[in-house]
């Protein structure tokens, strides 16, 4: 296996919440991205999911726990050539673009301040970005406000590449946009992938568009991963029963019977994190140990490459082995 | 047995930056009683609009420039807003929006939210009313009802807020439920909830739905008929098992493509050429010529229509026997 | 990956030509209410800035042999009750106060940005000083603390500039905090930083001209603002002294004979309101064409 150019280890993120409680958006949660993999992270709202990812890109600081990128730990602050290394794209394409600055401006400005060509060299490499995300170099002199949604994450990838950075991390990259744009963006994603050899932490909840690009996969629940592993193996044989009801429930196109929903309710508050395994009150297999004993992420017999944080993790998913 | 509903030749007319254009052009479709119908298309084809238009609640800048609107045989007055509606009229249909955050009032108790129609739209007295909401509450599935009926929107989550949306819907007993994204703010596994309710709320109730979104794979769980719109006009309408498994416009079989099975990861999806035309600038002829790998000159002079195309299944297409005999392996569930 | 960028060639089928916007000059000059604005204030400026040509008289040359005569051809706008002809006072007038209008706002614009914007950024213990500072400002009626300043300093126009420098700012401050603070969340901001510019960059290049055209628009109804507390300072007798011609002084002086020549007090009143509305048209204009839609 590749070195693991992301390691996140332990790593906890709490904020303050009323009444002196604790919210914890991360619970120990432990993965490595390899160098030129795509990991996709898939969890639905407050899983914890896009916290991590703002502690990988050093927007929000650990509350314990490390995270390494080439072995060195970074935190907050961190070296420009580090800051540089890891870039975002995320999800409101309506509200990542600066409204005022043109497209030439953002761009060229990454490209002086870090000097990554020479001044006369600014306005080709400008060109090679739009050309790179498949938009004309007369995108150059227009305002965001005069692009689609489609066209606006495809600048924001662009920015994201101005820096050369080593990983992107992509925060629903694809969730606000109609489906043929989501097709063209995530082919992008795969050519960028394969040209510039870029490592994506691709974070999303859409199953479908997880399972098509990544690599690995780990799913959260309430803070903490409960499932991760090989691609095929976790969409193959799930064996944490949020992540069959989360393929359950993913939408599909000839669907003709309802689908009945496997788990009750509701996630809970992460202030207020149920004993024991988080998923128990809502999850199907529950039985008496599940409400005392937490599992741990720990490898299933049968896969050297698939975790589950689940007491019943030996057991193969009833749909085991779908295919086409 | 007259349908329900009966939208006929739809149109509206949005203004943007001074300039009209139609948002919804010639959409004409019924509804059965207690039948389903989805209207599916990507952003800005209209779909919002067309249900807007059918409860009177357009935005300013928009009117409905011509078409009939006729509710159980009563044609609506669609130029009058939703005040200017006869009472009997309003009562037949509710509409559920997509952010519930944002359509319930943020500073009454989801409770009197619930009460307001049955007290003040019913005639219902004060202890009536909250009996009603009690018990619309209990019907939407939300747990211990009496002390949810307190609860302030903000503090509720994403699933129970939708609940409490259809409950709103469901207080002024219509008869057909007009559903604007009601999934697509929420989490796939709350989506299944409420993807079932709707279901047993059509089942007992004998509820008429019309649901409006841009996602395919809801689509076939919850509807038995389907309404594909693109530029504001419809090109495809017919069984939705039917329209699945062989669409006969390319613009559904675009859409189809598009989507990545979650069954089948090799399975590559394929991008619809081109974007979307601006609508005030839109193609002649067929709007989706320029997009369409059949398309032949006469698509950019023809005013394309909806034509038979099977049983129960129309497409405005010129093509769609070639579509129909030409089509790929494509996406299969 | 330096090498792989120059290297490659289109990926995805590239999208058709991009919607083009207007030009700020064309926006500009089709928005009406900008024009309206523009129009007038220009009319304003010219006519006091051309007063020692247009006005006909010196302000303060009294000629007691016509005092309060009504407007006539000698005197387009009649005489004061010293004989000065009312026209050139006006002109003159307006010079003064438009002049003490524009530049008092400066100070306190440019000051109330920067400080807002840095408080609203950077939030902590600057933050909390700062804005309790501003909550103290606020809480005195604005009136008293500019008389209670202009006594302090001193009347004239010194003691007018200094007074809107130590009160003014606040509203400007407020403004642009609240503005940087809903900036700050959003996710182009989160782009910048990750980008690895430095604070001051995202601060100036980046959220400072988002934040800034709200303060731009209200600085125009500040001057109208200005222009009337001179008026009132004049009227209290602590705005500009005679014999210098301003509107405030000249309504003050008007007032004694308001039955019998009304046109003393109502033309500079007029002129007053004239000045207010194109300011203000001038800043609606304007927030319509800076918008970035």
């Amino acid at each position: 296996m590749a070195d693991a150019l992301i390691e996140v280890e332990n790593l906890c993120v709490s904020f303050a919440a009323e009444h002196g409680r604790l919210l914890r958006a991360v619970d120990d949660v432990t993965f490595q991205v390899a160098e030129g993999e795509v990991v996709g992270l898939v969890g639905e709202s407050g899983c914890g999911k896009t916290t991590i990812a703002k502690c990988i890109a050093g927007r929000v600081a650990p509350s314990a726990g490390t995270v390494r990128f080439e072995g060195r730990q970074l935190g907050l602050k961190r070296a420009t050539k580090d800051r540089r290394a890891i870039q975002m794209v995320f999800q409101d394409p309506y509200s990542s673009l600066n409204p005022r600055m043109t497209i030439r401006q953002v761009l060229s400005e990454l490209l002086r301040v870090h000097r990554l060509v020479a001044r006369a060299d600014l306005e080709e490499r400008c060109v090679q970005l739009m050309a790179l995300v498949g938009l004309p170099s007369d995108a150059l002199d227009g305002l965001p406000s005069q692009f689609s949604g489609g066209q606006r994450q495809r600048i924001a990838i662009a920015r994201a590449l101005a820096v050369e950075p080593r990983v992107i991390i992509a925060d629903e990259p694809v969730s606000a946009l109609d489906v043929s744009v989501q097709t063209t963006i995530l082919r992008l994603f795969e050519d960028l992938r394969s040209r510039l050899g870029l490592t994506v932490l691709f974070i999303s909840h859409n199953l479908a568009v997880v399972r098509h690009l990544s690599d690995r996969v780990a799913v959260m629940y309430l803070g903490r991963i409960v499932e991760e592993g090989d691609r095929e193996s976790v969409f193959r044989d799930p064996r944490h029963p949020y992540t069959r009801a989360l393929l359950a429930s993913a939408p599909r196109l000839h669907q003709i019977e309802l689908v009945r929903p496997t788990v009750k309710g509701e996630p809970p508050s992460p202030i207020d994190i149920p004993t024991g395994c988080s998923f128990h009150p809502r999850c199907p297999r529950a039985t008496e140990v599940c409400t005392s004993d937490t599992p741990r992420l720990e490898r299933v017999r049968t896969s050297a490459v698939h975790f589950a944080a689940c007491h019943f993790r030996d057991e193969t998913s009833p749909e085991a082995v779908q295919g086409p | 047995m007259t349908p329900i509903l009966e939208v006929e030749g739809l149109v509206v007319e949005m203004t943007r930056h001074g300039v009209a254009f139609r948002a919804v052009d010639d959409a004409s479709f019924s509804l059965e009683r207690g039948g389903a119908l989805a209207i599916v298309g990507e952003s800005g084809c209209g779909k919002s609009l067309t249900l807007r238009a059918i409860m009177g609640l357009l935005p300013s800048g928009g009117r409905v420039a011509s078409g009939r609107v006729v509710v159980d045989g009563v044609t609506l007055d669609t130029a009058a807003g939703g005040r200017g509606r006869g009472h009997s009229q309003r009562q037949r249909m509710s509409i559920v929006f997509q952010d519930a955050l944002s359509a319930l009032n943020p500073v009454a108790t989801v409770g009197n939210q619930i009460a307001e129609a049955p007290r003040h739209v019913l005639g219902f007295g004060r202890s009536a009313s909250r009996q009603r909401a009690l018990e619309l509450l209990r019907l939407v599935g939300i747990p211990d009802p009496e002390r949810r009926y307190r609860a302030y929107p903000h503090e509720l989550s994403g699933g129970t807020r939708q609940r409490v949306m259809i409950a709103i819907a469901l207080s002024s007993d219509p008869a057909i439920l007009l559903c604007d994204e009601p999934t697509t703010a929420l989490d796939v596994t709350i989506q299944t909830q409420i993807l079932a309710l709707l279901a047993e709320l059509r089942a007992e109730r004998g509820l008429s739905l019309v649901l409006v979104t841009h996602d395919l794979g809801v689509v076939s769980q919850v509807a038995e008929r389907l309404a594909v719109m693109y530029t504001g006009r419809l090109v495809e309408t017919g069984p939705t098992g039917a329209v699945l498994a062989t669409p006969r416009h390319p613009y559904t079989a675009g859409l189809l493509a598009a989507a990545p099975n979650v069954d089948a990861p090799e399975y590559e999806p394929l991008a619809i050429p081109g974007s979307l035309p601006d609508p005030l600038r839109l193609p002649s002829g067929c709007t989706f010529h320029p997009r369409c790998r059949f398309a032949t000159p006469e698509c950019a002079t023809t005013d394309v229509r909806l034509e038979p195309v099977g049983p129960d299944h129309e497409a405005a297409c010129l093509h769609s026997d070639e579509l129909a005999t030409t089509r790929a392996a494509g996406n299969r569930g | 990956m330096s090498a792989a960028i120059t290297a490659s060639v289109a990926l995805i089928e590239p999208e058709p030509e991009v919607a083009r916007r207007p030009s700020f000059k064309s926006r500009a000059l089709h928005n009406r209410t900008f024009m309206a604005g523009a129009v007038m204030t220009t009319t304003i400026v010219a006519l006091v800035l051309l007063a020692p040509v247009i006005g006909r008289y010196s302000p303060v040359g009294q000629d007691l042999l016509h005092t309060l005569s009504g407007p006539s051809a000698l005197h387009w706008l009649g005489t004061d009750e010293l004989g000065r002809d009312t026209w050139s006072r006006l002109l003159y007038g307006g010079r003064t106060d438009l002049q003490v209008g524009v530049l008092a706002v400066v100070f306190p614009f440019c000051f109330g940005v920067f400080i807002g914007t840095v408080c609203g950024y950077l939030g902590g213990r600057l933050d909390s000083i700062v804005m309790r500072v501003v909550d103290v400002v606020l809480a005195f009626p604005f009136y008293v603390l500019i008389i209670a300043l202009v006594f302090f300093v001193g009347v004239g126009t010194h003691g007018i500039y200094i007074a809107f420098a130590l009160t003014d700012w606040v509203v400007y401050a407020r403004m642009t905090r609240s503005g940087t603070m809903v900036a700050r969340t959003l996710d182009w901001v989160a782009a910048a930083e990750g980008g690895g510019l430095s604070r001051a960059r995202v601060l100036w290049r980046h959220i400072l001209p988002n934040t800034v055209t709200q303060a731009i628009v209200y600085s125009m109804s500040d001057i109208v603002i200005v222009i009337l507390a001179v008026v009132t300072l004049g009227y209290l007798g602590l705005g500009i002294q005679p014999p210098a011609p301003d509107w405030g002084s000249m309504i003050t002086d008007g007032q004694n004979f308001l039955q019998s020549d009304q046109w003393m007090a109502i033309m500079p009143g007029l002129a007053v309101v004239f000045t207010g509305i194109s300011l203000s048209l001038l800043g609606d204009g304007l927030a319509d064409i800076l918008r970035p839609e």
